[in-house]
């Protein structure tokens, strides 16, 4: 088995791993100085700042646990070369409140070091995103309306 | 060694934004390519899905009317048999405006016989509305949800 190859199988069982909730198995996979960036607005989402190490990740995944009930991802690219991986996911998460599901694409950039996931860089349609999670579009707070 | 689909089909795409030279990028598009630039489309008509060779030149086209690219870096590159992914660093002028923007872009590239026959590219959008606005959008403060 090639190392891209190896390297797909291990961010396919992270991502088993964090959608079943099972956030050990998932930090099990990265290394203790895992970095993490994804970019969103913290307004709305402020547990996405940047993350370092194992503890901050595990706070954020915790987070977003104890928000969503349930998580499920469709990988629908993923593409590998030595130490890097790229995923192209369709997301979906139920929210605990309201049982509504908020639903996104997302791409996924992992780094490997010595077979464990050492840096995570993600880009969300976050405009998209965001308006999921406040459940109303932002049109009007653009135009300086007050939303319905 | 050959070189890889993406490079020729990079270089065609910023020719044909930039200068409007679109006889290599007609080239380098499959009859059936399926392309998704995913965002606002009521601000960003350019956006969203779009499926065939002649809708996606149309795309660029577009995409050549409002931006200019000032300059991109390549901060991941992941190159497959025929396929590729990339994390970008565009710095573009908004045409109308003048105004610079800069985006983070992801874009996972398919390709067959040379030709593009799938192009997903994902940009942290709410930041290129607040940029494309010239201001910061106020969101409510969130606690509990999300």
């Amino acid at each position: 088995m090639t190392v891209e190859m190896l390297n797909k199988q291990r961010v396919l069982h992270l991502l088993d791993a964090f959608a079943r909730g099972d956030l050990e198995a998932a930090l099990a996979c990265c290394t203790e100085d895992v970095d993490f960036l994804t970019h969103a607005p913290i307004d709305v989402l402020p547990h996405m700042v940047p993350r370092h190490g194992k503890q901050q990740l595990r706070e954020l995944w915790q987070t977003i646990w104890s928000r969503y009930s349930e998580v499920r991802y469709k990988a629908r690219h993923i593409v590998a070369e030595a130490d890097q991986v790229a995923t192209y996911m369709h997301t979906y998460f139920k929210k605990r409140s309201n049982d509504r599901i908020v639903q996104f694409d997302m791409a996924v950039f992992y780094t490997f070091r010595g077979g464990l996931v050492a840096e995570i860089r993600e880009i969300i349609d976050s405009y998209d995103l965001v308006q999921q999670v406040l459940e109303r579009e932002i049109g009007p707070l653009i135009e300086g309306r007050q939303p319905d | 060694m050959t070189e890889h689909s993406l490079w020729r089909f990079s270089r065609a795409l910023h020719r044909a934004i930039n200068d409007r030279h679109f006889e290599d990028i007609e080239a380098l598009i499959d009859e059936d390519v399926e392309w998704a630039l995913y965002g606002p489309i009521d601000m960003f008509p350019f956006l969203g899905a779009r499926q065939g060779k002649d809708a996606v030149l149309e795309v660029i086209r577009q995409l050549g009317d409002n931006f200019q690219v000032r300059r991109f870096d390549r901060e991941s590159i992941m190159l497959g048999v025929d396929s590729a992914a990339s994390m970008l660093r565009y710095s573009l002028t908004a045409l109308d405006s003048s105004k610079p923007i800069s985006l983070r872009v992801a874009q996972f590239a398919q390709f067959k016989a040379g030709k593009l026959t799938s192009m997903r590219v994902l940009i942290d959008t709410f930041d290129l509305v607040e940029q494309a606005l010239g201001r910061a959008i106020h969101l409510p403060k969130m606690t509990s949800v999300g």
